[in-house]
């Protein structure tokens, strides 16, 4: 029997009393019961790492408060809808991850930018339109230039579409397999890495255009 | 039992441009090319400098991403939520 897979984000060092499955299955079937004081485990079980999944995903601070609320108000008002046919960090994931998507979309994007402007381009025999095509990897010496690249790249994330953007973070971020964001998601397999693809090229244009190279 | 016909394989394809090598690096770099895929595809590098940088940029793009850094919840944060969820569940309609 194949055995089943489940979502495991990486732990922290706070994380690492972690319950053993059956006594995190009893704190649940406590909570379900309406035990507080279950509750309040639970909270102070995973409350960091749904903060970070959440702020991951929304990129700052208030919304992330405002996901981690939602959640946890979930997880009590619908213990009762967790069979436990998955680990229940795998359904907080997925709670995690559909909240924050909701939020997601009711942020205002401040402009909204062309993705296609940073993607590559070709000439009619397949070839690169601009070459040579700049290799920046070498540019990048000193620890400044990584600091203005990762604000680079976080700038570009944000202006991703929701959904592309919980792709990349499912994926480069939280190191989730790609038949594991599909499932997250609702999208297929291949609509998973074809919106990896075209984000990571977008970062990419934005990273090679940050440092005076044409993007395409 | 699973049918052959509904193994769906992909075709071998063949790399002539940079094109073609661009739309393949993310299955090359999971390692999902099939062999004569990968030849190809390496083929193509060892003839296009221009590929081997957007191939080398591409991998950069990905570990920046990687290394990005996120703050733990402050404690403020982790206190505040507790004292809603608390209050919240108390005034519930569905409280158990």
């Amino acid at each position: 029997m194949i055995p089943k897979r489940h979502i495991r984000p990486k732990k922290t060092s706070s994380e690492k009393s972690q319950l053993s499955s059956n006594e995190e299955r009893l704190l649940i079937e406590r909570v379900k019961a309406g035990d507080q004081k279950a509750f309040e485990a639970i909270f102070s079980l995973y409350v960091s790492r749904v903060y970070r999944q959440a702020l991951k995903l929304v990129g700052n601070e208030a919304d992330a408060n405002d996901v981690v609320q939602e959640v946890f108000l979930l997880v009590y008002r619908k213990a009762n809808s967790f069979l436990g046919k998955s680990e229940f960090s795998t359904w907080l994931y997925r709670l995690t991850a559909n909240a924050a998507l909701t939020k997601l979309r009711q942020i205002k994007r401040e402009k909204v930018v062309s993705l296609d402007e940073y993607m590559p381009k070709f000439r009619k025999d397949g070839h690169h339109l601009v070459r040579p095509v700049a290799d920046w990897t070498q540019d990048i010496e000193n620890l400044v230039s990584i600091m203005e690249s990762r604000q680079i790249i976080q700038q570009a994330i944000d202006q991703l579409s929701p959904i592309d953007k919980a792709v990349v973070v499912m994926s480069d971020l939280e190191e989730l397999s790609n038949p594991e964001i599909s499932k997250t998601l609702g999208i297929s397999v291949q609509a998973v890495k074809a919106r990896l693809h075209r984000a990571r090229l977008f970062l990419r244009g934005r990273l090679t255009s940050h440092f005076g190279y044409s993007p395409t | 039992m699973v049918n052959r016909a509904q193994v769906r394989r992909a075709k071998p394809k063949k790399v002539d441009t940079c094109k073609q090598a661009t739309t393949l690096i993310l299955t090359y770099l999971m390692g999902e090319l099939d062999s004569k895929t990968t030849r190809s595809f390496e083929e193509h590098l060892m003839i296009c400098p221009d590929c081997v940088a957007f191939l080398n940029t591409y991998k950069k793009t990905i570990q920046f991403t990687k290394s990005l850094q996120y703050d733990e919840i402050p404690n403020e944060m982790k206190k505040r939520v507790k004292e809603f969820l608390r209050n919240k569940i108390k005034l519930d309609p569905d409280n158990r």
